[in-house]
């Protein structure tokens, strides 16, 4: 029982890996990154077509937006394995860019205009981050 | 007028079915595994309702809640083990449900979270205080059934319904077999989650439950329960339909009113959050006295809704102090979403110290006389049980391995 706990303890702390963004790490934010990035999209499509409501675009774009820039920091400045931090720092931008159209949208949830101006964006950083995951 | 009745609390147990941990996994694994889950919830509901439809009979035979049994067949120590788990588990999903309103309420009204949080915690609190047993029932219950939405949204976004079909035959995903296990395992837990069996049986009890209800307990638990699945189905086709696709992980309660706004607009998603705020709401309530309920039946002391707050001072107290720490816990800023993983996770591994008691009960001749368990009550509790070890010490391991379902 107790080599069981303390196998499963260094289990767990392999997976945190100290901190350093491996391949693994890479491709799982990177879909992280496409993931929100997507999601804003189909938020900004429903704002452009009229279909969401003003409070529900504003939250929900702020709270894709933090889950972005918070990925955008961490990928920034986190150590990583060799061979990979150009690939690592440039999802870093993609998030940011994600997170700062999610902010538009955030601080314009009635505006179909400026929705409508967002989905394309949206769509090619998810294309992006969507190329660093492969 | 009795099968009006019985209508009546078939549809408020329908719109109390989901809670935040059944809407978490239910559209997590959608948007995960597509529809290839379903025959999980299946078997997760079978799960709830045979136990309920024991411990109900328990209590409308013998008099005894779910805690009164463990207190007396696990004895003290396994059963304070047995209590403190309980606790624990239910301190966090009160947590998550409380943080759950508050979230929906500002998606609803764009108002600040924290403020929300104090509003959603006295709002409760009165509901408690004032509202009788039966229209806190009806009030969550019903207000739950706007969740049908999803269902609507489900059709809307035309799933291959070939897939859903084969979503429902058992199967075993071989592409990544530890996630497909954790959300097996979670969304098993989300469905037999104990606090559902504490205030079922509690509330037998309260409700002066005798054998001439133990029909109305069969009807409440197979029916009630068998069409609350239904809401979980359309929530993972949801998941499947929508995100699956676009790789879409939905990790805000947001993500999953989306899944109702993208087919159905404006309607569709204040829908959508309107009946997460009841179903989540009544489930927040239920976990505050189902705290209150186990403790007071552990420690012998007078419980009940029924009383008033002088005849059973100490249970009046500890729902209380339990909302005061669960709105303490909440203001922290702990994420509601992933707290209930958390949550689901580690009352999986609690399941048996709830079920192995109720089991032991039903087959007592002494308490149960001509109600003890028949050969297909017992041959379901078993088999169960043994889902239910299984889950509870396959749920951390999975949950490590998995990285909470991230991997």
């Amino acid at each position: 029982m107790r080599a069981c706990a303390v196998g499963l303890l260094i289990l767990a702390l392999t997976g945190c890996n100290g901190g350093t963004v491996d391949r693994h790490a890479l491709k799982r934010d990177a879909e992280k990154v496409a993931s929100l990035a997507t999601e804003g999209g189909l938020l900004a499509d429903d704002v452009a077509k009229g279909s969401s409501t003003k409070y529900f675009a504003r939250v929900h774009a702020e709270e894709l937006s933090r889950a972005a820039s918070d990925l955008s920091d961490a990928l920034a400045t986190r150590p990583t394995s060799p061979g990979i931090e150009t690939d690592v720092r440039r999802l870093s931008r993609v998030a940011g860019k994600v997170s700062h159209h999610l902010q538009q949208l955030h601080l314009h949830p009635t505006s179909r205009a400026v929705a409508r101006s967002l989905e394309q964006p949206l769509s090619d950083d998810a294309d992006a981050a969507d190329e660093l995951s492969k | 007028m009795k099968i009006f009745q019985v209508a009546l609390g078939i549809l408020a147990a329908i719109g109390g079915f989901v809670d935040i941990g059944d809407l978490v996994f239910n559209v997590s694994a959608g948007a995960t595994f597509g529809y290839e889950l379903l025959w999980v919830v299946v078997i997760g509901v079978v799960g709830i309702i045979v136990y309920s439809e024991m411990c109900g009979r328990v209590a409308a035979v013998s008099g005894k809640a779910v805690f009164d049994a463990v207190r007396e067949r696990l004895g003290f120590r396994t059963g304070l083990i047995a209590l403190i788990s309980a606790q624990v588990v239910n301190l966090m999903t009160l947590t998550a449900e409380v943080g759950g309103v508050a979230i929906c309420l500002q998606l609803l009204s764009g108002l600040p979270y924290r403020w929300l949080i104090l509003i959603a915690g006295i709002a409760l609190a009165l509901v408690v205080w004032i509202t009788s047993f039966d229209w806190i029932e009806r009030i969550f219950g019903y207000g739950g059934l706007c969740l049908l939405v999803f269902a609507v949204a489900a059709v809307k976004l035309h799933p291959g319904w070939g897939a859903v079909a084969h979503g429902f035959v058992p199967h075993v995903d071989t592409g990544s077999p530890l996630l497909y296990a954790y959300f097996a395992v979670g969304l098993l837990g989300a469905a037999m989650t104990p606090y559902e069996v504490y205030f079922y049986s509690s509330g037998a009890v309260e409700e002066q439950w005798g054998p001439k209800d133990l029909g109305l307990n069969k009807v409440n638990a197979l029916i009630g329960y068998g069409l609350g699945g239904f809401l979980s189905f359309a929530l993972m086709i949801v998941g499947g339909a929508l995100f699956l696709g676009k790789g879409i992980e939905p990790e805000f309660l947001g993500s999953i009113t989306l899944g109702a706004e993208v087919p159905l607009g404006q309607v569709g998603l204040l829908l959508a959050l309107v009946g997460i705020v009841f179903a989540v709401g009544g489930a927040a309530i239920d976990t505050l006295f189902s705290g209150a309920y186990n403790l007071a039946q552990f420690l012998g002391w007078e419980w009940g809704r029924y009383r008033s707050p002088s005849g059973a001072p100490r249970f009046t107290l500890t729902w209380i102090v339990l909302l005061l720490l669960g709105l303490g816990a909440v203001m922290t800023g702990v994420d509601p979403v992933q707290l209930t993983e958390y949550a689901v996770i580690f009352s999986a591994v609690a399941l048996p110290l709830t079920y192995i008691p109720i089991l032991l009960v039903a087959n007592d001749h002494a308490y149960m006389r001509e109600y003890t368990n028949g050969r297909l009550a017992n041959a379901l509790g078993v088999l169960y049980l043994v889902v239910i070890v299984i889950i509870s010490l396959t749920a951390v391991p999975l949950m490590i391995l998995t990285n909470v379902g991230q991997n």
